[in-house]
């Protein structure tokens, strides 16, 4: 059988419109004929010859197409009117595998960014054999909106320029800016896994009031947890009746997809009332180092072609950010002790540490935990010993209380996202980069240091 | 059996309507309906002859349909099944109701920001491709999606005037 279609249309080109904001309709009959029409939750194209309809429930529906495994399908078109109706032929159910994988993804991170995810469950994904598809005739269609921007050309040229990126702050930056200067995509976020906590730490954001680096939110919650834990790109494109709810949710618990940890909270950045969403997982060697998420105020603004350049770029990002371990030729004792600074005159700071999870308060207020809250305490102390201020990261990569892990939790990750918290936080403490692979600690007032179990 | 007041009001109300049927040889068609009013225990919907030709061939097989109205604003969604639908005068004498019905249907979708452009691509038909197909609904079902969905909801008698 041909993969073109009756009209010159292919199941490739009709993607678009397997995106739910028109949900599909399914018709299916019983053996006596007696006719079942119903909305689905989820299409998803799987070949040139193939869609899976998501299986939630077991209703009339499926009662007929296990009977006689025919069933008529409607797509429209979101944004022209079009649509395009399909002769299907049941062929199976998985229940594993990538194709289930995807829809269940996708039906969790739509379940769990309007609060869904106890009632939404997936049973299976169908896969259907397309026998036929035509055009509904008869359509007064509109003109197929132009797209923004050039995403080929556009990619490409910001890949070009994160190839060129000798460290990790210039690789986010690069990436974050040329986002919004390049796919006029203005709002974005970097998530950063740690496997150890099963939590996600925004790394850096663009585009928000608050910059948010150092909060966290559960691997498996909202788009990007779902994103990240399935390994899977997920996108909402219309938020039409889910914005409502989705805020009410917002302001109880904190979302937009992101829901966060309410201990030791660092407020999330993220638009009042977005109307599209897209979370990639970034993906190298092999494994999920975290996410890039995306959002804008306009409906339908990330498109298969955006998941398709983002899943590009996440993953050279993230190739990049596992290699980008910079050199390492000096050692500690390059690493001259200094004098002691003087401090400005006002009571002491308060540096305070929990152990049981590395979690760091400055004056009692939350700063950052993890591998970069025992660094923060690390460098301190060892400030307060001997007046040293610069450091190497080769100090710390092998300092065993650190216990850093393998490459996905980078040391390099974790020394800009704590740069990057005490930038944010206005802190009397500072960081900064001294040359290749060395740091410099600047600290601002005295210091007290008070360690809990 | 009659619709309950509540499902005569729902029509009214700016539902998407969708029209099913399945050919003699087991083909399940379906097509979208632009109106549809109760008439004294029996159910009027109107589709385009255009768009809707392989629905119009099933019913006239053997009668069998199956309309499903669903309201945007809550995706309460209801289908009407019946097995006597006859495919009765089409033309501009239908006109009024598709418009009024378009209308409404234009106001649920523009809450949610669809332009009405978007929803006059529905409804382009001409006068002439206007048809109306007629059905005594023998049973409804419940099509809000959930788990409940596919099961029977009761309708009342008809009430014959002494």
């Amino acid at each position: 059988m041909s993969a073109v279609f009756e009209d010159g249309l292919s199941l490739f080109g009709v993607r678009r419109m397997m995106e739910g904001v028109i949900p599909p309709v399914l018709c299916t009959a019983s053996a006596e004929r007696v006719p079942n029409v119903s909305y689905l939750s989820l299409c998803e194209y799987v070949d040139p010859l193939h869609i899976a309809l998501s299986y939630q429930f077991f209703n009339r529906s499926r009662e007929n197409v296990l009977a006689t495994r025919r069933a008529s399908l409607t797509l429209d078109d979101p944004y022209t009117g079009a649509g395009v109706v399909l002769q299907l032929e049941y062929q199976r159910t998985e229940t594993e595998g990538a194709v289930f994988e995807r829809l269940r993804a996708k039906l969790m991170g739509i379940a769990s960014h309007i609060g869904m995810d106890k009632v939404f469950h997936l049973r299976g994904a169908d896969i259907y054999r397309v026998l036929e598809m035509r055009r509904v005739p008869g359509r007064r269609e509109l003109p197929a909106a132009q797209p923004r921007v050039d995403l080929a050309a556009s990619s490409r040229l910001l890949s070009e320029r994160m190839a060129h990126c000798e460290d990790l702050a210039d690789l986010l930056d690069t990436l974050l800016g040329g986002l919004s200067r390049l796919l006029r995509i203005d709002h974005a976020m970097v998530w950063i896994a740690d496997a150890s906590q099963q939590a996600l730490t925004l790394l850096a954001s663009r585009g928000y009031e608050t910059g948010g680096a150092g909060a966290e939110i559960p691997v498996g919650e909202g788009l990007v947890g779902t994103a990240v834990r399935e390994g899977v790109p997920i996108r909402v494109g219309h938020m039409m009746n889910m914005a409502t709810y989705a805020r009410a949710v917002r302001d109880s618990a904190g979302e937009s997809g992101l829901t966060a940890m309410l201990k030791n909270e660092i407020p999330l950045p993220g638009l009042k009332e977005p109307r599209s969403q897209l979370a990639v997982p970034l993906r190298a060697r092999g494994r999920v180092l975290g996410a890039l998420f995306v959002e804008s105020l306009h409906d339908q603004y990330f498109g298969y072609d955006d998941e398709d350049a983002l899943m590009l770029l996440g993953g050279q990002f993230a190739v990049a950010m596992s290699l980008m371990q910079p050199p390492e030729q000096e050692t500690a004792a390059q690493a001259a002790a200094r004098p002691a600074a003087t401090f400005a005159a006002g009571p002491p700071l308060r540096l305070k540490r929990f152990g049981r999870d590395n979690s760091v308060f400055l004056d009692d207020i939350y700063l950052i935990r993890g591998v970069a809250g025992a660094i923060l305490w690390k460098l301190v102390a060892e400030f307060l010993r001997s007046g040293r201020r610069e450091f190497t990261n080769r100090e710390l990569r092998l300092a065993p209380e650190l216990r850093l892990p393998d490459v996905q939790d980078n040391l390099e990750v974790r020394l800009l996202l704590l740069q990057r918290r005490l930038a944010e936080q206005n802190a009397p403490i500072q960081l900064e980069k001294a040359g290749r692979g060395r740091m410099r600690l600047n600290v601002g007032r005295a210091v007290i240091m008070e360690n809990e179990p | 059996m009659a619709l309950t007041d509540e499902m005569i009001a729902m029509l009214s109300a700016g539902v998407a309507h969708q029209v099913g049927g399945c050919t003699n040889t087991g083909r399940p068609v379906v097509c979208r309906g632009m109106a549809a009013q109760h008439e004294s225990g029996r159910l009027l919907v109107i589709i385009s002859s255009e768009s809707g030709f392989e629905v119009l061939d099933a019913i006239r097989q053997n009668g069998n349909i199956a309309l499903n109205v669903t309201l945007p604003s809550n995706y309460r969604s209801i289908s009407f099944v019946g097995n006597d639908a006859v495919v009765r005068g089409s033309g501009a004498a239908w006109r009024p109701l598709v418009t009024e019905r378009h209308e409404a249907f234009r106001q649920q979708l523009e809450r949610y920001g669809i332009p009405p452009d978007f929803t006059n691509a529905w409804y382009s038909a001409s006068d002439e491709q206007l048809v109306a197909i007629r059905f005594t609904p023998m049973l409804a079902r419940n099509q809000t999606p959930g788990p409940g969905a596919g099961g029977a909801i009761e309708l009342k008698p008809i009430e014959f005037e002494k």
